[in-house]
């Protein structure tokens, strides 16, 4: 059972917050022909609103996120999928701590008892640190797939954190915590999907 | 060879603070001792032994409270109800590393039975192998094979009543080295909720004065008996003080330049033991710019734990949408109880952040440093939305209001703060005289 396009980018906004199109597309999988169609009309449904302004973008409203709320719950447990789900959320809190100290660990290196910011000089510490991240990644694609077959909406999430990895492969270093689309953006947004998704609150 | 825990527990019994009895198993014994998960008859053997001990010690029998475990910073080893104040004896089982790796290691309180006596052992010793340990290993240099022992320890509660808490004490302050008590409690909450960042934490200043006291007398022959600054995690059970740990060191940048000059003015170190405990990375962190207060600390409203480095100053805001909108007329910190990527806005329109619960690994933290913003996490604050006000105990200050926060120290403070580079720091300009005296070449 796939999730129907306008719910799917009415909760990629729930997920990622205020974010402008190309954006919102991206983390959907959707095209942005498509997903500002799908925002247009959740705008008149009084559901999402674009706020103007340099932080601004497109964001849910009170009313979007109330049905947001209703129609996942909804489609998890019309699909019976809540068991599959909560059993992947809490294989995927066991990773979560792992990955914020690897993200934390290529920011700030601890030498002596100071931390200093990761100036990316000491290319034995960084492939330490990735040769971790790759490990971490291989159990959290382990997981994504569990959550996939459950739902396949989350789906999106073991590519877009492979992209983001490769990128990091790449010597793109900022694709690892850093930016809108790094592997822990990429990762905090899928932590939410799940409290969200669960009805959880953070 | 015995682990920093189990020594700093010999100390505190040596200086005749109390302690709840223990008793260890060292690593060699645990690795051969556990295997697929099972306790061997060997260790099984020398873990009633061990129990004996701690019910003649305590009086109190062993398997009376028919209590089960209550998992530590990964596992649940028990099931059951957990202890809390059963007549039977409860014991702790916690991970002692030669090495210190804080927060990796499981830890399961409240054991009451053999078999989840068993069990905890086990899941503290497997542990040692967990990914997340594996990787604390790998990117912090500490070898693989060192293994961990065990400490079985009678449980005091810190969730008894209401004259209860848990917490860990300073004998000076972390971030300056200046000597006074400092530290933080979670009333009504076991140790481990101290530091999960899950509860949010109040400073010492709660506590009754008696309890402070015996706390700082306690911190002084520390110091004198380590020779250097020291601190402890302890439990207030029912009014009554127990220390469960002593760490010396582990103060880095100006607060380990201000001990180590300290400890060679008091005698207790000489002044070239002084200049080689502190090291260029802590001369180099000692000038990095902090805020400057000044008189007694009045101006001071919270402190939490420095998460991304650097100063920021602006007005306070509550939401990461009233974040977004106050930034144009000028710049914002954003005061979080947590983020979530609904507050990315928020945040990216803000100087810096501050976060009530989440540790200095949180994802806002991670977010922070991504954005090069200064941070401050686990901050001993509330925030109030309805009334649209940040409190702190008795005082609260309106959204709006212009505070400066400290990524490194961890402090907020009230108004525009000076900011100071930390060139003017006597205590290290003394140090820098001590390693290189005046004429000489600079050593850093």
């Amino acid at each position: 059972m796939s999730t129907p396009a306008d719910l799917l980018v009415l909760h990629t906004l729930r997920c990622i917050g205020f974010a402008e199109l190309a954006r919102v597309a991206r983390a959907a999988g959707l095209g942005e022909p498509e997903t500002e169609s799908e925002l247009i009309d959740l705008a008149v449904a009084g559901l999402v609103t674009r706020t103007p302004g340099a932080f601004g973008g497109w964001g849910l409203t009170d009313a979007g996120r109330a049905a947001d709320a209703e129609r996942i719950a909804a489609e998890l447990d019309g699909g019976g999928a809540r068991p599959a789900v909560t059993a992947a959320f809490e294989r995927f809190l066991v990773l979560n701590p792992e990955l914020l100290d690897l993200c934390s660990a290529w920011q700030m290196r601890v030498t002596d008892g100071v931390g200093e910011v990761n100036d990316h000089g000491d290319a034995g510490y960084d492939a330490r640190v990735l040769a971790r991240v790759d490990d971490l990644h291989r159990r959290a694609t382990t997981v994504c797939a569990e959550l996939a077959a459950a739902l396949p909406r989350f789906g999106r999430y073991p590519d877009r954190l492979g992209a983001a990895l490769g990128r990091v492969r790449a010597g793109d270093l900022e694709w690892l915590a850093d930016g809108m689309d790094s592997y822990h953006s990429v990762w905090f947004q899928l932590h939410e999907d799940l409290l969200a998704t669960l009805g959880i609150p953070r | 060879m015995i682990s920093g825990k189990e020594r700093g527990l010999r100390v505190l019994r040596e200086l005749g603070l109390p302690v709840p009895p223990w008793f260890a198993i060292g690593p060699a014994e645990c690795r051969a001792g556990v295997t697929d998960g099972l306790v061997t008859d060997g260790l099984a053997a020398e873990l009633a032994d061990g129990v004996r001990a701690l019910e003649t010690a305590t009086g109190l029998h062993f398997g009376a409270a028919g209590g089960g475990a209550r998992g530590g910073t990964e596992d649940d080893a028990g099931g059951g109800t957990g202890g809390g104040g059963g007549e039977g004896l409860l014991v702790s089982v916690r991970s002692g590393a030669a090495v210190s790796m804080p927060g990796m290691m499981s830890t399961v309180l409240g054991v009451g039975t053999r078999d989840a006596l068993h069990r905890a052992v086990a899941t503290v010793v497997g542990s040692w192998d967990s990914p997340r340990a594996v990787t604390y290993r790998e990117v912090h240099g500490i070898p693989h094979d060192l293994g961990t022992s065990v400490i079985v320890q009678a449980m005091v509660h810190g969730d008894r009543d209401e004259r209860s808490c848990s917490g860990v004490a300073f004998g000076r302050d972390p971030n300056t080295g200046e000597p006074e008590l400092y530290g933080e409690i979670v009333r009504q909450a076991r140790g481990d909720a101290v530091v999960s960042g899950e509860r949010p934490t109040e400073p010492l200043t709660v506590l009754p004065e008696p309890v402070r006291a015996a706390l700082r007398a306690a911190l002084d022959r520390l110091e004198v008996h380590h020779r250097d600054a020291c601190h402890v995690e302890f439990t207030v059970e029912s009014g009554s003080l127990w220390f469960l740990q002593v760490r010396p060191g582990g103060l880095a940048g100006r607060a380990a330049v201000r001990v180590a000059v300290d400890l060679a003015d008091a005698g207790l170190i000489e002044r070239r033991e002084a200049v080689r405990r502190v090291s260029p990375r802590h001369v180099r962190s000692a000038r990095t710019p902090t805020i400057s207060r000044t008189g007694n600390g009045s101006d001071l409203i919270a402190r939490g734990r420095g998460a991304s480095p650097g100063v920021a100053c602006g007005r306070i805001a509550l939401t990461a949408d009233h974040a977004a909108q106050m930034a144009a007329h000028g710049p914002v910190v954003l005061v979080r109880p947590h983020t979530s990527p609904l507050d990315m806005h928020g945040l990216a329109a803000a100087a810096g952040v501050v976060t009530v619960l989440g540790g200095p690994t949180s994802h806002a933290a991670v977010v922070a440093r991504a954005m090069g913003k200064p941070a401050v996490v686990q901050a001993g604050l509330s925030v109030d939305l309805p009334a649209s006000r940040v409190r702190v105990g008795e005082h609260s200050y309106p959204e709006g209001t212009v505070v400066t926060i400290d990524g490194s120290s961890g402090e907020i403070v009230l108004g525009e703060a000076a900011v100071t580079s930390g060139a003017a720091d006597d205590h290290l300009r003394r140090l820098l005289e001590w390693a290189a005296p005046p004429g000489a070449d600079p050593p850093v």
